[in-house]
């Protein structure tokens, strides 16, 4: 008899456990205004599209409504796009990672630059990515861009940091948090050791500075959240950090201070693109026209949001804000961007990036 | 056994096929898979065995799951037996309390570590009280906090399946044992190990086989030095989409397992 009740209590306490682990879904798309037209967006969330303050003057505008579906790594975008049926996806939001493969196999429409009034609006670099071009044609629109650099402890750190070197000085050693990311990883070392952050030669000298940096760490960081904790409990006093989250924090009252080194960092760029079945074209020029203005795009960095390409946008930031965000001109030209690879260079560097990590 | 009541068996073996056995065929089909996609190969497999750190990885993973086995043991045998011998009203009471941590998210109870390991964390703080003052503990991302951590997660598994095997010895064969002159200590050698042996050996795989596994505790608590395997299982599938490697892997572990469970087993056969 006891036997089967010490069963059925771990039985339970299994079963509740299992469901604690996952959250409920809830789809919120109700269907109440059937003439309006509808524009479907896969994007991430709280990025831009599914900000009611932001969103409402377009929508009223154009006499729609904006649908988001949400994605929560590039790779599921690809997915999505590969399996949407016509109609489903109109607009969408990949990164320089996956752009090229979802242009290579025509998941994705001609973007006719002379349709958005606000393309010539943006600065140059984003008009001539050469992730959005194939064959000279465009497909995808720069929307908005980050870095991931140096941030530190105003608090702890006086003066602050000019190299990303800073990430690898024993100065600190014990105090810096690197990110538990082989990209990210293998760009900064080889921004150290002054190679070409997209395409390293030397492997070798990579894997070696980064051996050298791993004893400096305190503890890896792989979520924003990890990095708040061990930022708000003083255990680091630098490391590597986004621009976005640094802002986020900055505005949040923690002594942060974020930099884009004058020896470089990693960049990267987030594109509007129309997906290939779309039949709302028109509607959807009108969209990506919208986000990358002058006001959508001011509105949204100054609330916290990541760095606009509109030039005008970023002109009207407030310099020191948009200095100590990483948004400033400066900081866009210290920047390499993070390149599309192929699968073969993903899996060499990872390896490396495992070997690092799992040696003593 | 009546015809109908075998049915009974049909949704639990459903179940079993359609999400553990028909997915580690899924599994194995990747392991052999070429990258290109196109046609089998038996790469994966090699690629793990040309580098030395996967195993070197492997080997530690090992040592620190049997860590955690062997702590479990020696926390979870004398605590059962207390339950299942000398307890008597609040046997029940006792039980639940161990059973209470199931009820808290996994990944709740790693960051409720987070915080009571960490420098001028809750139990430096506690240490200072006492007078033992030591600036900066330095336990947090170690392996030892990932093995303190894993012994909290699995430990109750271990004084369940104990509890139950001793719970079913009829106490009458130790009062005898003792009454014919036996001293307590070759009662329990002879007589209460043995007969709660399959107890242990449960516990055993319910301990070790989950912690070869894991890769939260050893992310979040291991700091540069904690990785398992687990944690490259991981990064092949959410970091870089290689599946095909990733499935090797753990089709390489869960072979690890089959070993190990098979050598457990023929020594609690021995042992009964």
């Amino acid at each position: 008899m006891k036997k089967r009740i010490a069963l059925m209590l771990l039985a339970g306490a299994m079963v509740v456990s299992c469901l604690s682990g996952c959250g409920v879904k809830s789809t919120s798309d109700t269907d109440q205004n059937g003439e309006k037209q509808k524009l479907y967006v896969v994007n991430w969330k709280d990025y831009g599209s599914d900000d009611a303050d932001f969103i409402a003057a377009f929508e009223e505008a154009n006499n729609c409504e904006i649908v988001n579906t949400y994605m929560s790594s590039e790779e599921e975008l690809l997915t999505k796009l590969r399996t949407a049926k016509d109609g489903e996806i109109d607009v969408c939001l990949p990164n320089c990672s996956i752009l090229p493969a979802a242009i290579e196999e025509g998941l994705l429409k001609e973007v006719d630059s002379s349709k958005l009034e606000n393309f010539e609006k943006m600065f140059d670099r984003f008009k001539e990515q050469p992730e959005c071009i194939k064959d000279g044609k465009l497909y995808a629109v720069p929307f908005v861009w980050g870095s991931t650099a140096i941030a530190y402890n105003t608090n702890l750190i006086k003066e602050a940091p000019t190299s990303i070197n800073a990430l690898f000085d024993p100065q600190y050693a014990g105090k810096i948090t690197f990110r538990d990311d082989y990209n990210d990883a293998v760009m900064t070392a080889a921004l150290v050791t002054g190679q070409d952050a997209n395409n390293p030669k030397d492997m070798d000298a990579i894997k070696a500075k980064l051996l050298e940096q791993k004893k400096l760490n305190k503890t890896y960081w792989k979520t924003g959240d990890e990095f708040s904790k061990l930022f708000a409990s003083e255990q680091i006093s630098i490391g590597m950090m986004w621009s976005g989250q640094a802002a986020f924090m900055k505005q949040e009252g923690q002594p942060i201070a974020y930099v884009v080194p004058e020896d470089g960092a990693i960049g990267w760029v987030d594109n509007w693109g129309i997906a290939k079945g779309s039949q709302n074209e028109e509607l959807a020029y009108k969209f990506i026209d919208w986000m990358i203005s002058r006001d959508f795009q001011y509105n949204w960095a100054v609330n916290g949001g990541p760095a606009p390409v509109n030039q005008e946008a970023a002109d009207s930031l407030d310099p020191e804000y948009a200095a100590g965000a990483g948004m400033d001109e400066t900081s866009l030209n210290r920047l390499t961007f993070m390149q599309y690879r192929t699968d073969e260079v993903k899996q060499t560097w990872n390896e490396l990036w495992t070997e690092v990590k799992s040696s003593k | 056994m009546n015809n109908y009541k075998k049915w009974l068996t049909a949704p639990g073996t459903l179940t079993l096929l359609v999400f553990a056995v028909a997915p580690l065929f899924i599994m194995l089909f990747y392991s052999f898979r070429n990258d290109s996609g196109v046609g089998f190969t038996l790469q994966n497999y090699v690629r793990f065995f040309e580098k030395s750190f996967y195993l070197k990885l492997t080997g530690r993973t090992v040592i620190s799951s049997l860590t955690v086995t062997v702590i479990s043991l020696l926390i979870s045998y004398p605590l059962a037996y207390i339950m299942a011998k000398k307890l008597k009203g609040i046997r029940n009471i006792v039980l639940m309390l161990i059973i209470i941590p199931f009820f808290t998210n996994q990944l709740v109870r790693v960051y409720s570590w987070l915080i009571f390991l960490q420098d001028g964390g809750v139990l430096e703080e506690m240490l200072n009280v006492l007078g033992m003052a030591q600036d900066g503990l330095g336990i947090l991302y170690t392996r030892t906090a990932v093995v303190i951590s894993l012994v909290h997660i699995f430990f109750p598994y271990m004084v369940i399946t104990i509890y139950i095997a001793l719970e079913r010895i009829d106490n009458a064969l130790l009062e005898a044992s003792k009454s014919l002159g036996a001293s307590a200590v070759t009662t329990f050698f002879r007589v209460t190990l043995p007969m709660s042996w399959s107890g242990v050996v449960s516990g055993i795989l319910l301990v070790f086989v989950p912690c070869l596994g894991c890769f939260v505790e050893p992310r979040i608590l291991g700091g540069v030095d904690g990785m398992f395997i687990g944690n490259v299982i991981e990064d092949q599938f959410f970091e870089i989409y290689g599946w095909n490697f990733g499935a090797a892997i753990a089709f390489l572990l869960f072979a690890m397992v089959l070993v190990a469970m098979a050598l457990i087993h023929r020594m609690g056969g021995e042992k009964q």
